[in-house]
């Protein structure tokens, strides 16, 4: 029979093309409205799908499941226990529904058929980006066809893996098709990696540095604060080695310990890091406030201190001054010494016992093994050599490990790059002769919240370099656990965030800091799957995905360090999947 | 094309139709029987069983109330009666010039024409033509007792249906009454428990 026939057919083409459903409502500003013709099991939240409709396609995540009923005695009542189950089954598959509600982003025009003999040089122009998608501003019609995306849809929009900078970061949840990310692009802006800890931050970091170091288009400058990146790991869960920057790029990357003598994880370093007392500055000391406890009236003693001993000079001035000296003169009257603090605040109008304060609080400082009057070698004009030499480089703290070291040390080192990176910039930009233009360089943080937060916002380099949005070919890739800690005027510049399971609310509201409409985002953030999944948003991705993170092992580093080879077109297009 | 006669003609509608025959026809005809009136070349009318009924007469009544009445005279008095057994048909649809159509029927079949049992190759003929679109007819009228005759008139379309191969015929007709009766819940479960008697 006619109709016997149409029905086959229309199921097996159903399923070999993917179809999973067809638009029945919704709009532009609410979600779309999709009835499910597949088991509801086989669609999961993140879903990437794909309508077409009117020689358009439109790109979106699924971001709800809702149960419903064409009458709602159907869903009350259990006819399956009344009617036979043939009759059961036929009347649920008619009364009984799912409905997905799909968030849009992205719409593009549709290409020729993959069959075509023009599909090749349309995708090319797609890869060029001369064909892109472009933020959605229609609706698909009713009963539009609704799929899951293909690996080619995947590669028109993010891009295919192995051409120019796109990097394989993981792979849809669905079918595995692999997603890429633009390294160019993700460090064009400040990007961000979040999670709770123990989502396997740290190993979604060592994937993206891996590419960025291979891609070797930008400097990477890390500060490992514990000692994770640079120098061979071990997992804390699985207890298996995880191989760190240094082993696998012994040439391009440069392990820089902090202090001299310092060994990491029983490794010599390539060279050590000592910070000259000349180096410091007031602000790098106002920094610590919070950390250090300090007091209102530390400004104005460490302005007094400039003042008195000039810029190089105050802090060795000043470490070497006693407390609590006094000296008793001829009638028995006590007298601060002369080279005690109280004598030099009595002499410049400082309270002493202000400046006594800041001494006691500063001790910590003063004890530190890495500040030096005279470091060994001029380490900061090494690294920053190497950095313009096409080489990278991870600071590792050592014993150091601190907050107090890491803060310290990571913002004075970052304001002096900074600076010669703005001179730099600034050679360029005027013309000056032989003045090339500055590499980018990305400066990977951690522990972010304490960097940049609102308190610090004002006072650290991290939130000057987030803000200026590589004005200086500087920006920075931070990876935090309490998003909702950093001030939100930073968090509404980062550009890419790729972010793993959070569990606080306000976590959630503060990655989606400064993305339009994201409120269809929230529930999925809380519903990843720690270690496995990642959502990623922002500027550097096209739009929103959930995809299932790449392991960090062997394989992975087999995958980056192989060789190319020549590809046919058939390779590639096997590859895609069609 | 054969098939059995039931009986003639008494009067008839667009909508449906009014059969007469004796008693000793009466073991033809059933409930929910697909039936047919061929009216002239090519054109002939479709319809369903619906009501079967004996109307009373005097002579049954003074029969009833008599006492020590024979047997052979009862047996006598049901074979022979004056007032014909009363086959109720609905109007499914017709055949024109070879096409079938689930449509009312143009004309109403006339006075003392012939109506035939439909045989299993016509019940699959005119319940496989287009898509159910007779279920309309049936529906359509409250006063008749429309889950029984769905259910008579599905199993005896389903036996004619599986025998000539067409193995999902039965669940494409549940699947379009389902969506024929989605927003009547009450009258949709009832249907459905009628059909799951058969």
């Amino acid at each position: 029979m006619a109709r016997d026939m149409s029905n086959q057919n229309e199921d097996t083409s159903q399923s070999q093309q993917g179809q999973i459903g067809y638009i029945v409502g919704g709009g532009l500003k609410a979600n779309l409205q999709v009835r499910l013709t597949v088991p509801a099991q086989s669609v999961q939240e993140g879903a990437f799908v794909v309508v077409e409709s009117g020689g358009w396609l439109f790109y979106g995540l699924v971001t709800d499941l809702q149960l419903g009923a064409t009458d709602p005695r159907f869903a009350d009542e259990q006819t399956e226990t009344r009617l036979p189950p043939q009759l059961a089954g036929l009347l649920h598959e008619q009364t009984l529904y799912t409905n997905l509600e799909i968030l849009t982003t992205l719409m593009m025009e549709q290409g020729p058929d993959i069959n075509d003999p023009g599909y090749e040089v349309w995708f090319q122009q797609v890869l060029e980006e001369k064909i892109h998608p472009e933020p959605v501003k229609t609706v698909p019609q009713h009963h539009a066809e609704v799929r899951l995306a293909r690996a080619g849809d995947i590669a028109e929009i993010f891009g295919q893996e192995g051409k120019g900078a796109f990097f394989r970061i993981g792979n849809t949840l669905e079918q595995s098709h692999p997603v890429c990310v633009n390294l160019d692009k993700l460090v064009q802006r400040s990007a961000g990696i979040f999670g709770a800890t123990g989502t396997g931050k740290s190993f979604l970091t060592r994937v993206i540095l891996a590419g960025l170091i291979k891609r070797d288009k930008t400097a990477v400058l890390i500060f490992d604060m514990h000692n994770e990146y640079g120098p061979d790991d071990t997992a804390s869960d699985t207890g298996l080695r995880v191989p760190g920057l240094k082993g696998k790029f012994p040439a391009k990357v440069r392990m820089v310990g902090l202090g001299r003598g310092a060994t990491i994880r029983g490794k010599t370093p390539d060279y050590t890091l000592e910070i000259a007392e000349a180096d410091i500055k007031p602000e790098d000391v106002l920094m610590l406030s919070q950390e250090l406890n300090l007091r209102e009236t530390t400004p104005t003693t460490l302005e007094a201190l400039r003042a008195s001993f000039g810029h190089d000079k105050w802090f060795h001035e000043f470490k070497h001054m006693r407390v609590n000296a006094y000296n008793v003169d001829e009638e028995g009257k006590r007298y601060p010494a002369p080279d005690s603090v109280a004598a030099w605040a009595e002499g410049v109008g400082v309270h002493p016992g202000a400046a006594e304060a800041l001494h006691s609080k500063l001790r910590r400082l003063f004890n530190a093994t890495y500040i030096v009057e005279e470091p060994a070698s001029n380490a900061l004009q090494q690294m920053i050599d190497n950095l313009d030499n096409g080489q990278h480089v991870v600071l590792s703290f050592g014993k150091h490990e601190t907050d107090l070291d890491y803060l310290f040390v990571s913002n004075l080192l970052t304001r002096r790059i900074r600076d010669v990176w703005e001179d730099r910039t600034n050679n360029f930009r005027s013309g000056h002769q032989g003045a090339g233009e500055p590499r980018p360089l990305v400066i990977v943080v951690e522990e972010a919240h304490k960097l940049l937060n609102r308190e610090m916002a004002s006072q650290t380099t991290f939130s000057t370099i987030a803000r200026e949005m590589r004005k200086y070919y500087v920006t920075l890739l931070i990876i935090d656990q309490r998003p909702s800690q950093i001030y939100d005027e930073v968090m509404s510049q980062l550009g890419t965030r790729i972010t793993g399971w959070l569990g606080d609310s306000d976590d959630i509201q503060a990655v989606l800091t400064g993305l339009a409409g994201r409120e269809a985002l929230r529930g999925m953030l809380a519903r990843l799957q720690p270690k496995e999944e990642v959502l990623m948003l922002g500027w550097g991705v096209p739009m929103p995905i959930l995809v299932h993170s790449r392991r960090y092992d062997e394989d992975f580093w087999g995958e980056l360090l192989a060789k190319k080879t020549n590809r046919s077109n058939d390779d590639i297009l096997d590859e895609l999947g069609f | 094309m054969s098939g059995i006669e039931i009986g003639r003609l008494l009067r008839s509608g667009t909508t449906g139709f009014v059969v007469g025959c004796r008693v000793t026809q009466l073991d033809a005809p059933s409930f929910g029987a697909l039936v047919r009136v061929p009216l002239e070349e090519g054109y002939q009318v479709f319809g369903l069983i619906y009501d079967i009924h004996i109307d009373d007469d005097g002579l049954v009544r003074q029969l009833i109330t008599a006492e020590e009445v024979p047997d052979e005279v009862l047996k006598d008095n049901r074979q022979n009666r004056n007032v014909p057994v009363e086959i109720a048909v609905l109007a499914l649809g017709y055949e024109e010039d070879g096409r079938i159509y689930h449509l009312l029927p143009p004309r109403p079949p006339l006075s003392l024409d012939a109506i035939y049992l439909c045989t299993s190759e016509e019940v699959v003929r005119f319940t496989g033509a287009g898509r159910f679109g007779y279920f309309r007819h049936i529906l359509r009228d409250q006063d008749k007792p429309v889950e029984e005759l769905l259910a008579a008139h599905l199993m005896e379309a389903r036996t004619a249906q599986m025998e000539a191969g067409h193995s999902d015929w039965y669940e494409q007709a549940v699947q379009e009454l389902i969506t024929l009766m989605r927003d009547d819940y009450q009258r949709l479960i009832n249907i459905l428990s009628a059909a799951s008697e058969i």
